[in-house]
């Protein structure tokens, strides 16, 4: 079993770790790094409950290897908050019934976060198609849709 | 996942080397989005990953008037969606990419990989083959290059010999104006495409100068409908002409049957959507339209 | 949805939308689910499933797995406790032995130093079967001769027979009879975690269980129980729960074998679900074949009903024999005219994987069965549908058919807002579409249970409330929080006894050695059961805090108010202000002192209808009901349905936190949109074929209209401030809906679900030939 050295920045921070080939970067996140906050939730790439920023483009952990992240960016869930701020997306998760059982919600935050990158004045179908990597079987996605709404308002300052 | 090693040549020629001395326990590694569900499901266990992540020149996207267009396999589908030259000239495959799967899968997913791995309910094998791709494929030997059509050789197998990389897709100039990559899901909710189609054409005033019509996802490999071109070319299209060009695509085309759609479904389906992509290029009676 | 949640809690009271308690660790990724935990030493299980649908196991060979590096223990049936367990009938042995009964039966367990290290020893692993003849349906199992998945059972796992009235009278003397048959499939609950379970043994050799659940005490009964433990060796705790639909109660596995394996290793033992693990190890919903028979009279009121079920529980009936009864007979109380009922319901051992307990328990079939009867009904009948459901609905102070008394019932009204919302009167007027595209709107409506008395004859729930020294309010239940807001609506009520901002309340997790007894959150009985028992507890709460304060400041208790977490003489100024915490030191630190703390019971004032042999009575102590409305637009080309507009309403008693409420709502007719269009497990030869989340397709945001929600507040005298439960009923009526519209769209009756583009299709080909038929006509 070969172990690879590698170097990744996660939420700020670099990380100097040997790994073993296969283990897929959700699980250096979780196992090695223990930010638990991102979630396994299938082997088929389709609920997006490992989607993390890797140099700040939504992927999923659960599709990569750790050593691919080597000499990249990761950003998970814990890394959102400043301190005890919470991101205007967290805020509107919160308020407008974002999240229930709250297992599929750090992917969302990360692909939400995605879609206002790229739309930061989203329509109802761009934030829907924004979400088409990620499962929700709690809310019916319209808490989800209506947070990144109410967080893409307040990111832009209107 | 079995445990395996992981190996990062920094070049073509290292990487074949690698490649043909590993034999069948070597598996080249781009995006690995779809590589990673069949190791994880124990499908395929490599002795060797070999990554492409260091070696140079396999990225980039650019376009020469009468050269066309080169892709390095390892550009994402993200980036391929968001390239101003793809969407200049190309808007066809720029709106294939940025609709492709889902957004996490378009950032790390590459062309390349995607072509590797051949899987026939994908996307971009029927776009690339309408737009009459070229593979370029490297090797310590050197390079050769293959007709995306003849690299596609059946479910999940390519033409590629063990030591050679897929490295780039040269796509020669535009020569249709009007184009639409349709992709056909049985509900809503599914994540993959039953069938696809891309239909490209050149307008001669009123009529189709030259179509070019590819059909995938439903076959093994994207099937050409020459039959359905040579019908069109030279007609305007009317409600009708849209109706009997379906018709030639549906009985041309023996689609696949199997848990997601049986064969006579899959038919029934292709002929609506061929109709359907024939009027939408040229509505009858209208001028066609450009399609972004 | 509103807009005025507000998180940091202190605007927050009964009826405003109130964030979830626990919204900072669940969006900061702090929150820890059971997949989360690791503890010194601990190994991980992964477990080898049957290949085979039914067959004799011949040998198993773990030779080589026990001689793979990092392995600890590889065991099999012969290995476990000798004890069979099950809710209604023993049959289900902690892995199998003698024989598999289904594809995914756990047959060999392996406990190895990681995952795939475990992974890696189950392909060591050689098992011989030897084939069996398979049970592949329900009809072929009950024909004479079959093969058998359990012995001398002749694969009956229960038949229900009950009738009421006189049946056959009515139907001689109705204006219209109609009878159809319906056949629905079953559904995987789709929870996003699969289940998870992380066990070990204490320095005290008790079994502890920290495991994903909506019951810890039940959990801990079946522990006991499959291992020959009392009670009291084994401690469950619940973690964070990521959804659970039913599917996380007493059925599922992975709990189980991983507290057999803990217990008998003496190490902590993890066993997460991959999603494939998951699919073939969990419960799906029962299919049924429904055949409704029902007159109604000159007025258009229902006045008899004949219902036949068939269904299918797979290998194990675990709580499918209660799921089928009450798809069998619940729904009748929603009819207020009727008293004239015959009802046989069979359930059937096949060689399927499982089926129990999902979301809506029983209630999604029947509710697709009657709202698709009733619709043709209607246009037999030449009223509205809206009309004829309305019609026939039940209302507060009825007594329905099977003795559910009925204190609150706003199913009129909440047929009143979804057709409203929806827009019909308008659009039943405009003329039909003609082109590919066609468009047409269905209705449904829903009854569901809010609590379920069943078990031991005590429906009650129990809440602990203590008051912290500083001045916090502490609650413990044994009911289960699995994302529903359960233990944010125990805050609301305990808060609002005591004039305190939610944010001042913390729920404890549930743990069976600290948590007083519940039967945990199923049947919808969490919120008018434990809500009331914490209303209770802040009452009392409240109610020592003013006695002694009345002590302290000397003024009678009359004359004291209670706000903001303080207490002070209303007359008197300038006054003293005692805290709450304050109080609670005073009435800990003083002779004969004792801690601030009371425990609330509420038993409802219902009946053990399973008591009586025709089963009549009076089950919950509240009774909510829904109404959907669905516009779709049906492509007659591809056969595909796109919802345009759909418009749930729950009577629900009431809101007491709408942020909940709506999102229940939303969730709940997302899941019935699901399986109504998209998810169907697909099986071969009782081999699930589309065990991924790939291949069984739940809904995505894209494939999902904007759901709206509306709740009727129809204020239930037996629940706390009026509120009934309001997690389920939203399920129920989706399916019928959507058929409805469908109907009425393109003509295309279907009565199998799921609603396919092929069966679309096959119905307007259908059509289209009997037009095209000689002397063909229709209505």
């Amino acid at each position: 079993m070969s172990r690879i050295p590698i170097e990744v920045i996660v939420n700020g921070v670099a990380q100097r770790a040997e790994v073993p080939a296969r283990r897929l970067l959700a699980d250096f996140l979780r196992d090695d790094l223990f930010l638990t906050g991102t979630k396994r939730g299938c082997e088929t790439g389709v609920c997006g409950a490992c989607s993390v920023l890797l140099d700040g483009e939504v992927v999923k952990s659960c599709l990569s290897l750790a050593v691919q992240a080597d000499g990249h960016e990761v950003t998970t869930v814990e890394g959102l908050a400043a301190g005890e701020d919470l991101h205007p997306l967290q805020e509107a998760f919160a308020e407008h019934g974002g999240f229930q059982c709250g297992y599929c919600t750090p992917g969302m935050l990360m692909a939400a976060i995605a879609i206002l990158h790229e739309t930061p004045s989203p329509t109802e179908a761009e934030v829907r198609a924004g979400l088409s990597g990620n499962l929700c079987r709690c809310t019916g996605y319209v808490g989800i849709v209506e947070s990144i709404m109410a967080a893409a308002e307040k990111m832009r300052g209107t | 996942m079995r445990d395996v090693d992981y190996l990062r040549p920094e070049t073509v020629a290292e990487a074949s080397a690698l490649l043909a001395e590993l034999g069948e326990g070597g598996r080249l590694i781009a995006g690995g989005t779809a590589l990673l569900l069949a190791l994880r499901q124990r499908m395929v266990a490599p002795t060797h990953l070999v990554s492409l992540a260091r070696v140079g020149g396999l990225r980039g996207i650019t376009y020469d008037p009468r050269d066309g267009l080169r892709i390095g396999a390892l550009t994402t589908h993200s980036a391929l969606a968001r390239s101003a030259v793809v969407r200049a000239h190309y808007p066809v495959l720029a709106d294939m990419a940025g609709r492709l799967a889902d957004p996490q899968v378009r950032n790390q997913g590459t062309l390349g990989g995607n072509l590797c791995y051949a899987d026939p309910t994908t996307d971009p094998p029927t776009c690339l083959a309408a737009l009459d791709a070229r593979l370029v494929l490297g090797s310590a030997r050197g390079d050769r290059s293959l007709p995306v059509t003849e690299f596609l050789v059946d479910y999940f197998t390519t033409a590629l010999h063990p030591d050679e990389i897929l490295t780039g897709i040269r796509l020669p100039p535009p020569r249709f104006d009007l184009g639409h990559h349709a992709r056909f899901h049985r509900t809503a909710a599914e994540h993959r495409p039953l069938i696809n189609l891309t239909l490209l054409a050149r307008r001669d005033g009123d009529t189709v100068a030259e179509a070019r019509l590819v059909v995938g996802a439903t076959t093994v490999v994207p099937t050409r409908v020459a039959a359905a071109e040579a019908f069109l070319a030279g007609r305007a299209v009317t409600a009708a002409v849209a109706r009997e060009a379906a018709d030639i695509v549906a009985d041309a085309v023996e689609p696949l049957s199997d848990l997601r759609g049986t064969a006579a479904f899959r038919r029934d389906m292709l002929r609506v959507m061929a109709r359907r992509s024939i009027e939408r290029l040229m509505p009858p009676g209208m001028e066609g339209r450009e399609v972004a | 949805m509103t807009t005025e949640a507000r998180l940091d809690g202190a605007a927050s009271t009964i009826g405003r939308p109130t964030p979830p308690l626990n919204a900072r660790e669940k969006l900061t990724g702090r929150a820890l689910y059971a997949a989360d935990f690791k503890m010194p030493g601990m190994l991980h299980l992964k477990v080898l499933r049957s290949p085979h649908a039914h067959a004799r196991i011949v040998s198993v060979d773990t030779a080589a797995a026990r001689a793979l590096p990092g392995v600890h223990a590889v065991l099999c049936g012969e290995d476990t406790p000798d004890r069979l367990t099950g809710v209604h009938r023993k049959q289900h042995r902690i892995l199998a032995t003698s024989k598999v009964r289904f594809v995914g039966e756990e047959v060999v367990a392996v406990a190895a130093i990681d995952e795939e290290t475990a992974r890696d020893a189950l392909d060591l692993v050689r098992v011989a079967y030897e084939p069996l003849p398979l049970v592949r349906s329900m009809d072929e199992a009950l024909r004479p001769g079959a093969a058998e998945v359990h012995e001398n059972t002749g694969n009956l796992s229960i038949e229900y027979n009950v009738e009421r009235g006189d049946v056959d009278a009515a139907f001689a003397g109705a204006a219209l009879v109609h009878e159809a048959t319906y056949e629905t499939t079953p559904q995987y609950p789709g929870y996003l975690e699969p289940m998870a379970t992380v066990a070990w043994v204490d320095g005290d050799g008790r079994l502890v269980v920290r495991t994903s659940t909506q019951s810890v005490f039940l959990q801990r009964n079946r522990y006991a129980d499959a291992l020959g433990l009392p009670v009291s060796a084994v401690r469950v705790i619940q973690a964070t729960v990521g959804g659970a639909f039913g599917g996380k109660v007493v059925e599922e596995c992975n709990s189980l074998i991983c507290a057999w394996m803990a217990h008998r290793l003496g190490r902590p033992v993890s066993f997460v679900n991959s999603r494939l693990d998951d699919f073939l190890g969990a419960r799906s919903s029962p299919a049924e074949r429904i055949t409704l028979r029902m007159g109604v009279d000159a007025e258009g009121h229902i006045i008899a009903k004949e219902v036949r079920i068939l269904a299918d529980c797979g290998a194990y009936e675990g709580l499918a024999t209660h799921v089928l009864q009450v798809s069998l007979v619940r729904s009748d109380n929603m009819h207020r005219h009727l008293r004239n009922v015959r009802s046989n319901g069979r359930l059937a051992f096949t060689n399927h994987p499982p089926r129990g307990a999902v979301r809506g328990f029983g209630g999604p079939q029947a509710a697709f069965a009657l709202n698709s009867h009733m619709t043709e009904m209607a246009q037999a009948l030449g009223i509205d549908s809206v009309d004829f459901m309305k019609r026939n609905a039940v209302r507060a102070g009825d007594t329905s058919v099977h003795g559910f008394e009925l204190g609150s019932a706003g199913l009129a009204e909440c047929f009143d807002q979804v057709s409203e919302a929806i827009g019909w009167a308008a659009k039943r007027e405009r003329p039909r579409d003609r082109g590919t595209k066609r468009r047409g709107i269905g209705f449904a409506g829903a009854i569901h249970v809010s609590g379920n008395r069943e078990m031991g004859n005590w429906d009650g729930s129990i809440v602990t409330a203590r008051v912290t020294a500083d001045g916090r309010v502490t609650l413990s239940t044994g009911e289960s929080d699995m994302g529903q807001g359960a233990y944010t609506m125990l805050a609301q009520c305990c808060a609002s006894e005591l004039g305190i901002p939610v944010s001042r309340v913390t729920v404890l997790p549930t743990d069976t050695d600290l948590s007083p007894y519940g039967h945990g959150s199923i049947a919808s009985r969490v919120t008018i059961l434990a809500g009331n028992a914490a209303i209770r507890a802040g009452r009392a709460i409240r109610g020592r805090l003013l006695a002694l304060a009345s002590e302290v400041l000397g003024v009678p208790e009359g004359d004291l108010t209670i706000a903001g977490g303080e207490i002070y003489a209303t007359s008197t100024s300038p006054n003293r202000r005692l805290t709450f915490g304050e109080l609670s030191r005073l009435h800990l630190y003083r002779h004969g002192g004792e801690e601030l703390r009371v425990t609330a019971t509420y038993d409802p004032p219902t009946f053990l209808a399973m008591s009586r042999p025709d089963q009549y009575g009076n089950v919950a102590p509240g009774y909510s009901f829904a109404a959907q409305a669905v516009e779709v637009e049906v492509d007659t080309e591809t056969g595909q349905v796109e919802i345009l507009a759909t418009v749930v309403s729950d009577d629900c008693g009431r809101a007491l936190n709408p942020l909940a409420v709506h999102g229940q709502t939303c969730g709940a007719a997302a899941m019935g949109i699901g399986w109504a269009l998209y998810e169907e497990m697909k099986f071969e030869d009782c081999r699930l074929l589309n065990g991924n989340l790939a291949d069984y397709t739940m809904p995505t945001a894209g494939s999902l209209p904007h759901i709206r929600s509306e709740i009727v507040e129809s204020m239930e005298p037996n629940g706390p401030y009026g509120a009934k439960g309001a997690s389920e009923t939203a399920m129920l009526p989706g399916a019928a809906a959507i058929a409805n519209a469908v109907h009425d769209a393109v003509g295309v009756r279907i009565r199998e679900l799921p609603i396919t583009p092929e069966k679309i299709l096959a119905g307007l080909r259908a059509r289209a030939s009997a037009d095209a038929a000689p002397g063909a006509s229709h209505a």
